[in-house]
């Protein structure tokens, strides 16, 4: 019986000329991941995880350490060099998302896999309005009476906090904050079973941070969505997530209970980075 | 006799600190315990005991390094063996744990903490609402403080919340880490008459009192550690003549 919303299994994603040999001189053990003899970058390999409705995995790891490639490998941004990704709303977790082609892998960003970039840019169009924005996501997946559009971005807006008055401006009149609002807005759109926050509350300020935080945990409880968080940020990863891996050199060094990953870290490295993130 | 709910056999605990030239800490040194349900079992000994470290590994907050933590002993878990899903479940519904420590959602108020909490359970909205109400009642927080984010109270205040979150819905198993150590005299004591209703209710409780007269008042058993291991235990009045060194040095 599955119990996952989304599984991602062996992945590896490597920069540079593709030679799996170059992931046997590049880890935690070789302090870096990038291979000399293949000019390559092994941004990450062997990487397994997965999250169950309604439960938010986190990511976490300096820069540099592939959790942002794993990230882009399950968004589909990102072409992996292996592995296997399984979503359990794609034809029961039966296929192989890697495996699809092109346009089929992008029409799962339409209702399927919705992801939150750090920088609201990537996933908005600044240059149209909060309505126009999620307006877009929802035609494309065959939303076509004007009124009903309307009503659902209302709808989400409402639910994510931003002021209604705003609605109609284009998004680039808005702080960081509302433009991370109105993002999470038009991720949640169409009903996602699976999402992908990407250090969501970087750059934000503390306050604002907090709103953001509470309000993805409240609509992650609420919808059942399986999220995973990328992040190097130890309060995003602690009030969002129930368990948690730790990557560094772009490999896993370590999953657990994310209050064990903080309280009793067990690899050198966590260690370090919780030491860091505490003081 | 009966089993035992829960059976701690040589449960080993040592802290590597890598930043340290991987110097090892000793936390528990083959801990052996049974505690029976419906039972209150507080463990006492100095600073340093592993005391906390037990009540921990048992959460699953510290990995164990050997040992075994046998749950609903006969036909439950081994939960050294379970994976951190399985304990992630346990911990939603059978096994709750509560330290002096408030960690909450910044902005919540203090009873939609406890109501979530017992959402949680799958307690229906409404009623989870009156158990909300009933144990903050219960615990002295103030009807006028029930809106507010838990960042503007007192220390005690925040105690306090943070024990109805964690009993609003009995679990089977409670692991209370100084329930008390920051209240004063009138809400020690509602604290400790609650604690006490939930064991009569046959919530089986494991605890850590600073406060020996809290212990000696609620405990049923008093297993004494000392050094990560339980060296004597009985009931309290009989430790505390036998064991009163290491119980109140």
């Amino acid at each position: 019986m599955v119990n996952w919303s989304v599984q991602l299994q062996d992945l590896g994603c490597i920069y540079g000329p593709n030679d799996h040999a170059s992931a046997d001189e590049t880890g935690p053990l070789f302090g870096t991941n990038v291979s000399e003899t293949y000019d390559s970058v092994v941004a990450c390999w062997d990487v397994n995880l997965h999250a169950s409705p309604g439960e938010a995995l986190g990511v976490i790891g300096e820069s540099g350490s592939g959790k942002s490639t794993v990230m882009r490998c399950i968004a589909g941004d990102q072409k992996p060099t292996k592995g296997d990704l399984r979503l359990v709303s794609v034809e029961g977790g039966q296929r192989n998302i890697f495996e699809m082609d092109d346009s089929a892998r992008r029409a799962l960003r339409i209702d399927q896999l919705a992801v939150v970039y750090q920088d609201p840019s990537e996933g908005l169009d600044l240059k149209i309005s909060a309505g126009g924005n999620i307006a877009e996501r929802l035609t494309a997946a065959g939303w076509r009476n004007f009124k009903d559009i309307r009503d659902r971005a209302t709808e989400l807006l409402h639910r994510t906090e931003v002021p209604l008055n705003r609605m109609d401006d284009p998004v680039q009149t808005f702080s960081g904050g509302m433009r991370q609002r109105v993002q999470l807005a038009k991720a949640l759109a169409n009903k996602p079973p699976v999402l992908i926050l990407d250090e969501p509350t970087t750059g934000l300020d503390a306050s604002v941070a907090a709103g953001v935080l509470d309000l993805i945990r409240g609509l992650l409880d609420e919808t059942g969505i399986a999220a995973v968080v990328v992040s190097h940020d130890f309060n995003v990863v602690e009030m969002l997530t129930r368990r948690c891996m730790v990557m560094h050199h772009g490999r896993t060094v370590e999953v657990g209970l994310t209050d064990q990953l903080l309280e009793d870290p067990q690899h050198p490295y966590s260690q370090k980075l919780v030491a860091a993130a505490r003081g | 006799m009966d089993t035992p709910l829960l059976r701690i056999c040589d449960l080993r605990k040592s802290f590597t600190l890598h930043a340290v030239d991987g110097r090892l800490i000793e936390g528990l040194n083959g801990v052996d315990l049974d505690i029976y349900e419906g039972e209150h079992v507080a463990l006492a000994g100095t600073s340093g005991a592993g005391k906390s470290t037990l009540l921990r590994c048992i959460y699953r907050t510290y990995l164990s390094d050997s040992g075994s933590i046998e749950f609903n002993v006969g036909m439950g878990y081994e939960l050294t063996a379970l994976t951190d899903d399985q304990i992630a479940d346990l911990r939603e519904h059978e096994i709750g744990y509560v330290s002096q420590f408030l960690r909450a959602e910044p902005r919540r108020g203090v009873k939609d903490i406890v109501i979530k909490s017992a959402l949680k359970e799958g307690i229906d909205e409404a009623v989870a609402d009156e158990m909300a109400a009933a144990i903050l009642t219960e615990l002295n927080i103030d009807e006028s403080l029930w809106g507010t984010y838990p960042t503007l109270l007192s220390g005690g205040e925040k105690q306090r919340v943070n024990l109805a979150a964690g009993i609003v819905v009995a679990p089977t198993l409670l692991l209370l880490d100084e329930p008390v150590s920051a209240l004063d005299p009138r809400n020690r004591e509602a604290v400790l008459q609650v604690i006490q209703r939930l064991v009569e209710g046959n919530t089986t409780v494991l605890s850590v009192f600073h406060d020996l007269d809290a212990m000696f008042r609620l405990a049923d058993r008093v297993a004494v550690l000392s050094n990560g291991k339980v060296i004597d235990q009985g009931h309290p009045d009989v430790v505390i003549n036998r064991s009163l060194e290491t119980v109140a040095p």
